[in-house]
């Protein structure tokens, strides 16, 4: 084969010389530039910081630069502690606990749990998405966006988001996030998001549909001031902690402390059999 | 459907049906007697008689292609596999070796990384639906330049974004000519979205100067092939895998985090100055 080689230039293109930021300012070490002398989190001592404030201020002063009133963070914190465990039943613990019984190496836990949630179906993708969809539609009636989400045409299985953020799940309202929801939205740090999401899922209600987690969780985070991308990495960051611990206690078990389907239980259909 | 309403009990059928069993059509293992796929025994039929990417595709699409688009998928594989460390998600691979995290977790992390807005398997699904909806378009009598004046783009004054026509940091794309030389040596023809794809290419260089990329070549080539636009993404998920590993083995095989050391003052800081914390209220 004689290949004709095609031209190919370098873009007129300048990158930059050196990383920006505005979070983290290291000041080098006087005898190794490598290392670090102190670290700055948006201007502020992180050992001050440490010595000061909660894990919480300091999360929020990360993201948005400033450090949070004290309503914002107990909000932040109630959220985050709500919504800790996504539960053995929910497939982002269930990736996490299916490496950690088949002898994953337990680092990789964490990753791949929060890897399955990074999805549009209750996970990252649906909190950065319900949050756009928040900013755009704050300022309109939440009870006329439920009637015409509800006009739209659905599948006629499985679980329906009619509006990013909420929906149902086995076919019912999920009662976890609204009752979270009912106790944030008592918080003096909850704002037009919680509001207007709350009408929505009480419009919903009649068709057995509600806040779903990624919705509260979009709700807060607009109330907050978070951005949508920080949104969708937040929610997995929130649910962390569950995913590892679900992991972590089936990484000693043996094989057999979780299912394994005997041929009953995993059915093959006769065209994918040879015949 | 019309949609469940309130006081009526849960109708949880649905789920009921697929509580405690998988029900599959692509296949699995009977112990003792054989593990299928999509019809195929993959013991007695696939092992040694088919190549990998024909399996791969297999088990991806549930049909069996002919070796000849296993081979040229194979090559496509090659152009992504560049052992260059400036590459984003390679350097991944070379991060993570500084860092002797495990292969596995090196060419994981790489290639999530590659599900990209810009380039490699995140952006071949829009590539493909582009091409596929420009053709349908196109048989409706709308012409190339209408096609390229209807893509969306963000600024009125630059020129459209399409995916598969624009490359980052290069212009031109030295990988087309040899797949071109490649699907021409195993007796591909030039099907209709290829030729569309060749008319539209034409029409970026003479209007804004930009060039039709791999991604744009091998989606064209790809629809002619029947493929959907779902399974190229699923296809090419592992698409950059090789030019992670060998960034990874590269890093791997040095001492711990001399890959590509960063001093404080390599870092442009341009946040707050230092401030005292105030205590919490």
């Amino acid at each position: 084969m004689v290949v004709q080689k095609q031209k190919v230039v370098k873009r007129d293109e300048a990158f930059a010389h050196q990383t920006k930021t505005k979070i983290w300012q290291e000041i080098p070490s006087e005898q190794n530039p490598y290392l670090t002398e102190q670290c700055r989190c948006h201007g502020y001592d992180i050992l001050e910081l440490a010595q000061k404030r909660s894990f919480m201020d300091v999360l929020f002063l990360l993201f948005q630069g400033e450090l949070p009133n004290p309503e914002q963070a107990e909000l932040l914190e109630m959220l985050f502690i709500a919504l800790i465990n996504p539960g053995p039943r929910h497939p982002a613990c269930r990736a996490s606990m299916n490496a950690a019984v088949s002898r994953t190496n337990t680092a990789h836990l964490l990753p791949i749990g929060l890897s399955v949630l990074s999805g549009t179906h209750l996970g990252a993708q649906e909190v950065t998405t319900s949050m756009r969809f928040l900013a755009e539609n704050l300022g309109h009636d939440p009870v006329v966006m439920a009637q015409e989400a509800l006009a739209s045409e659905y599948p006629d299985e499985g679980g329906l988001h009619p509006i990013p953020g909420f929906g149902n799940r086995f076919g019912g309202i999920d009662l976890q996030p609204l009752k979270i929801a009912t106790i944030l939205m008592g918080h003096a740090g909850a704002g037009a998001g919680l509001a207007w999401g709350s009408k929505l899922a009480e419009t919903l209600e009649l068709h057995q549909m509600g806040w779903l987690t990624t919705g509260l969780a979009a709700a807060t985070f607009t109330d907050l001031g978070f951005s949508p991308w920080a949104g969708g990495g937040l929610f997995q960051l929130m649910n962390a902690p569950g995913i590892l611990a679900h992991g972590l206690e089936l990484a000693d078990k043996p094989i057999n402390d979780m299912p394994f389907l005997d041929k009953d239980h995993y059915v093959i259909a006769p065209e994918a059999q040879k015949n | 459907m019309s949609l469940p309403l309130k006081h009526k009990k849960t109708d949880t059928s649905f789920w009921d049906k697929r509580r405690g069993v998988i029900h599959t059509k692509n296949g699995g293992l009977v112990i003792g007697e054989a593990v299928y796929s999509h019809g195929y025994d993959m013991m007695e039929d696939l092992v040694g008689q088919a190549s990998y990417f024909q399996v791969m595709v297999l088990n991806v699409t549930g049909r069996l292609p002919e070796r000849r688009l296993a081979d040229w998928l194979e090559a496509l594989f090659i152009c992504l596999s560049y052992p260059d460390a400036r590459i984003w998600c390679n350097q991944i691979g070379s991060l993570s070796g500084t860092l002797r995290a495990t292969p596995v977790a090196a060419i994981s992390s790489g290639i999530l990384a590659s599900d990209s807005r810009m380039y490699g398997p995140g952006v071949a699904q829009r590539g493909m639906e582009f091409i596929i909806q420009a053709r349908l378009a196109q048989q409706e009598g709308i012409t190339p330049e209408k096609i390229i004046d209807n893509y969306p783009r963000r600024h009125s004054e630059q020129p459209p974004r399409i995916p598969g026509y624009f490359r980052p940091v290069a212009l031109g794309d030295e990988r087309i000519a040899p797949m071109e030389c490649l699907a021409n040596h195993l007796g591909f023809k030039i099907g209709d979205h290829l030729a569309l794809a060749y008319e539209i290419e034409k029409l970026m260089r003479e209007i804004y100067h930009e060039r039709m990329n791999l991604l744009g070549y091998c989606t064209a080539f790809l629809a002619d092939q029947n493929f959907h636009a779902c399974d190229i993404y699923r296809l090419l998920s592992i698409w950059v895998s090789s030019g992670i590993n060998a960034c990874y083995a590269e890093a791997a095989d040095q001492p711990p985090e001399s890959f590509f050391p960063l001093q404080c003052e390599d870092i442009d800081y341009q946040g707050k100055p230092r401030r005292p914390v105030p205590a919490r209220n």
